[in-house]
């Protein structure tokens, strides 16, 4: 870590939005303390019926708790929100399963803090494939899908994408401006995207190491394949003509 | 009905097949409206109905009544539609009818779904500074 980052630190909030994660949010805190020791973290409940709140608020960070589940998107843009409302320049969420390594954090926020991008999107994949030494495996069918998924973004935005359902994601003060006012609570993160190409938001992907979930339940592999397919397609078409105004 | 191209002596056989109302049909319309627009006069007393919702339920029980009372209403409505058959203009007409209600349903819903999301969000993020608060009370607190 450069010494000259500590000031950026400082100014960027950690965001975990959590479901159920009683079992492995205390390590993910822990975690993500250890890279980043001057960055503020929140933890969003999404509605858990377990002791998540009570284990995160041990752990010593904030917890802002929604008052009954409504998903992903609307949780994570709480933890945008909440940004914007306490003056931090710089963000990044990550899953609270332990999926997305806190150890790669500095990775994906290390483009934000030089302002070469203003959205930073951990992918699983890189341009020619799995990552080597990745312990990140996938079901052959999820994989396609993520793929053809990220062809018809790539070939709709001018721009290579290779994971664009990824939840681990790091930005800027322009990110976190624009997903406040717009947040899908459905498969938010493909929107989220095209919204931010929408805007001329600088957009980079950066291949990144993750790890097998640690306990839980995939919000993607939770949802029949089939419909999360045309809900997400018809995402991405609706989403090439809606622009960013709403 | 109007003699359509060269098939006006068909036409007339099926027409005189026509369905039409019967009065007994057309009492029991007329009470349903009757009862249907009591209903919603007396659930907007009771506050159970908000106003803004009920100008589409006055027009259908108004349109009920008046189908009931005036049946050549319905014949009207028939021809302009082209549709040979009273009865299957009337269904034809309701379906739509009920078609456009549940779709501005989902729309009201969609619209409450979005305001349920930010009061949720705004709901957390304010306890959060509450809690702060007092946190920063109860040190002050000690302090002195």
């Amino acid at each position: 870590m450069l010494a000259s980052s500590r000031d950026q630190q400082s100014r960027t909030l950690i965001f975990l939005p959590a479901w159920n994660e009683g079992e492995s949010i205390t390590q993910v805190i822990a975690d993500v303390r250890t890279q980043l020791p001057d960055a503020t973290i929140l933890v969003i409940d999404d509605g858990s019926w377990d002791d998540t709140v009570e284990v995160a608020r041990a752990a010593g960070v904030e917890v802002a708790v929604l008052p009954f589940h409504i998903g992903l998107g609307a949780a994570l843009q709480t933890g945008y929100r909440y940004a914007r409302d306490n003056g931090f320049r710089y963000f990044a969420h990550l899953d609270s399963d332990g999926q997305h390594p806190a150890g790669q954090l500095p990775r994906i926020l290390e483009p934000a803090w030089s302002d070469r991008a203003d959205l930073v999107i951990g992918s699983r994949f890189t341009q020619e494939g799995d990552i080597p030494g990745s312990e990140f495996r996938s079901s052959p069918l999820r994989r396609l899908w993520i793929h053809i998924l990220g062809r018809l973004v790539s070939g709709i935005h001018g721009q290579r994408f290779t994971d664009i359902t990824s939840g681990f994601r790091a930005g800027n003060h322009r990110a976190i401006d624009l997903f406040t006012r717009i947040y899908e609570p459905d498969f938010g993160e493909i929107e989220g995207l095209q919204s931010a190409l929408a805007q001329d938001l600088r957009v980079l992907e950066v291949p990144v190491v993750m790890l097998e979930r640690q306990g839980g339940a995939s919000y993607l592999t939770a949802l029949p394949s089939l419909r999360f397919m045309f809900k997400a397609i018809l995402t991405i078409l609706v989403g090439r003509f809606r622009g960013a105004g709403a | 009905m109007t003699t359509l191209l060269g098939f006006g002596p068909l036409l007339a056989a099926t027409e005189s097949a026509q369905v039409n109302l019967t009065t007994r049909s057309r009492i029991i319309a007329a009470v349903a409206a009757i009862f249907f627009f009591a209903l919603v006069l007396e659930l907007i007393r009771r506050r159970k109905l908000q106003e803004r919702y009920t100008v589409i339920w006055f027009i259908l029980a108004l349109g009920m009544l008046a189908g009931a009372i005036f049946p050549q209403l319905l014949e009207t409505l028939a021809n302009v539609l082209g549709v040979r058959d009273t009865n299957a203009a009337l269904f034809a007409l309701l379906l739509l009818l009920l078609l456009a209600l549940a779709f501005e349903s989902t729309i009201t819903a969609s619209r409450q779904g979005e305001q349920i999301t930010r009061l949720a969000q705004e709901n957390a993020l304010l306890k959060t500074r509450e809690a702060r608060r007092r946190a920063a009370q109860a040190f002050e607190d000690d302090e002195s």
